[in-house]
């Protein structure tokens, strides 16, 4: 019985902030899910209209509009408009007027680091977009704390003299690349003890608020002891406000993609500092086909690409290769 | 000897109720005045600090005036317990409370009903028009109240005990 009930604590404590911005019969509705789903539910997606999708690691089902899940859309509950208006109301905690940023750049970060997409009418001017209006979508991603991802890829990003390589991600979405990201920060902002590996200084310009999960600036993820964090700052700016601000030996960033950031990270491979970032694409050669990106691989200054995908579930590392195109290491499926 | 505390009784309930009609006339300007003041604290936390809503009520609650301070507190109290519910539903049973002990009467409370329904779900320029439009509701509603006290303190007053007068001479 204590086992039982301590492991639905467990579920809630993941799933609590995110079934919290559901309206309470929603919440009703998935709690009475079986622990095995609640355990898999990696997002919860409302469209106006349409079946409450509920996205578990290995597929998307609707939620069925008395119990359970289902298949089929005729059974799913339907989201209608006071659902809608609920949402928006518990997302933004009753105050919409001070998420103007937020709607400006299109999701909104939870307390413990859930997200939550928003979308909707766009109002622009001069070409800027200036808020969202009518909102009609929500996708709210469930955040669970997955310390230890890195420990397999670690000993590859760190060298016999104890540095740490430029390393580089690339992967598709969803396939664990800021997960592991983040993971990969907190264990090199601690130390890795195993490897004879002290820690340093790591800084993150977090554009997206999705590696440290910043709510009112406090990160709400694990990201280290010696981590700082420059939350939904642009990363061009933010990697030159951190190496003149908090003298970081590693500097990390995710989805890089724009001139200014290439330059910005020239800039950092100048200054001696680290740089730990990530691209989306599902291989060197795909990454090597976007010209911002070409330039940055044709400097041959990372030193480290690790290549992930969903082959073997989320966060598969299906290769690392090193400055120089070596193989280091090759997944060779099960 | 019962015949006399019979009347003492019928004069001093009747002048009873005279005084409590009289003293709600007599408090809604006030409080009216006092409702002005705290909307104009709670645009004021939307206009300049976008604080979230709750924040804002609850350093409303705490600024204003403590006869009128239950409105808010109630409100944000439903608000944090994480029951679901939106604001307007929050506002609406804090309101229904606060009218029961407050002298405000049926359209101050429909001025104050339409305000809870727009509060926080909308951008800074919307919530400061619905703010000023609920104050100048109220401005207009409290100074039909100044007229109505003028005229019904003194009235009420008097005529509680008059009609307990009048009840004594008619069944003695």
């Amino acid at each position: 019985m204590n086992l039982v009930s301590r492991s639905l604590e467990n579920i809630n404590n993941s799933l609590t902030g995110v079934v919290g911005v559901l309206p309470l019969h929603l919440r009703k509705m998935i709690h009475r899910l079986p622990p095995v789903i609640l355990n898999q539910v990696e997002e919860v997606r409302l469209r106006y209209h349409r079946p409450l999708t509920i996205g578990l690691n290995s597929k998307d089902c609707f939620l069925h509009h008395t119990h359970g899940l289902t298949d089929t859309p005729e059974q799913a509950y339907i989201v209608n408009a006071d659902d809608i208006s609920r949402v928006i109301q518990l997302v933004s905690n009753s105050s919409i007027y001070a998420l103007e940023e937020e709607l400006r750049s299109g999701y909104i970060t939870l307390p413990a680091g859930h997200r939550v997409g928003i979308t909707g009418k766009v109002l622009t001017e001069n070409s800027q977009v200036k808020t969202m209006k009518y909102i009609s979508g929500f996708n709210i991603r469930v955040s669970r704390p997955m310390t230890g991802v890195a420990d397999a890829v670690l000993k590859h990003l760190i060298s016999p003299q104890g540095f740490v390589y430029h390393t580089m991600l690339i992967s598709p979405p969803r396939c664990g690349k800021t997960t592991l990201l983040r993971d990969i920060i907190r264990q090199l902002s601690n130390g890795v003890p195993g490897l004879n590996f002290t820690g340093v200084t790591v800084g993150v310009v977090d554009e997206r608020s999705e590696i440290a999960g910043c709510y009112h600036g406090i990160p709400q993820h694990d990201v280290g002891l010696r981590t700082d964090v420059l939350d939904a700052c642009p990363k061009a700016v933010g990697m030159m406000m951190l190496l003149r601000s908090m003298s970081p030996q590693v500097i990390a960033t995710d989805e890089i993609g724009r001139v200014e950031d290439v330059l910005a990270i020239e800039d950092i491979l100048n200054a001696g500092v680290k740089v730990l970032t990530t691209v989306h694409g599902s291989s060197l050669e795909e990454s090597n086909r976007r010209p911002v990106l070409t330039k940055l691989l044709q400097m041959k200054v990372i030193e480290r690409l690790i290549i992930l995908s969903r082959s073997n579930g989320v966060g598969t590392v299906e290769q690392i290769i090193d400055g120089s195109g070596k193989c280091l290491f090759k997944n060779r499926g099960d | 000897m019962l015949t006399f505390f019979g009347v003492i009784l019928i004069l001093l309930a009747c002048s009873y109720v005279g005084f409590a009609v009289a003293e709600k006339y007599r408090r809604r300007p006030q409080d009216l005045r006092y409702l002005q003041s705290a909307l104009q604290m709670l645009e004021t936390e939307i206009a300049y600090g976008a604080t979230p809503l709750p924040d804002a009520l609850g350093q409303v609650a705490q600024r204003c005036e403590k006869d009128i301070a239950a409105l808010f507190t109630v409100t944000v109290d439903q608000l944090i317990s994480g029951d679901g519910g939106t604001v307007r539903e929050a506002w609406e049973r804090a309101l229904k409370h606060f009218c029961r002990q407050s002298a405000i009467n049926s359209a101050d409370a429909a001025v104050l009903t339409a305000l809870g329904g727009n509060l926080g779900i909308s951008d800074q320029q919307d919530q400061i028009k619905h703010l000023q439009l609920a104050r100048e509701q109220l401005k207009i509603e409290a100074s039909k109240a100044e007229v109505e006290a003028v005229k019904n303190v003194k009235l009420y007053n008097y005529l509680g005990f008059l009609s307990g007068l009048t009840i004594v001479i008619i069944f003695i």
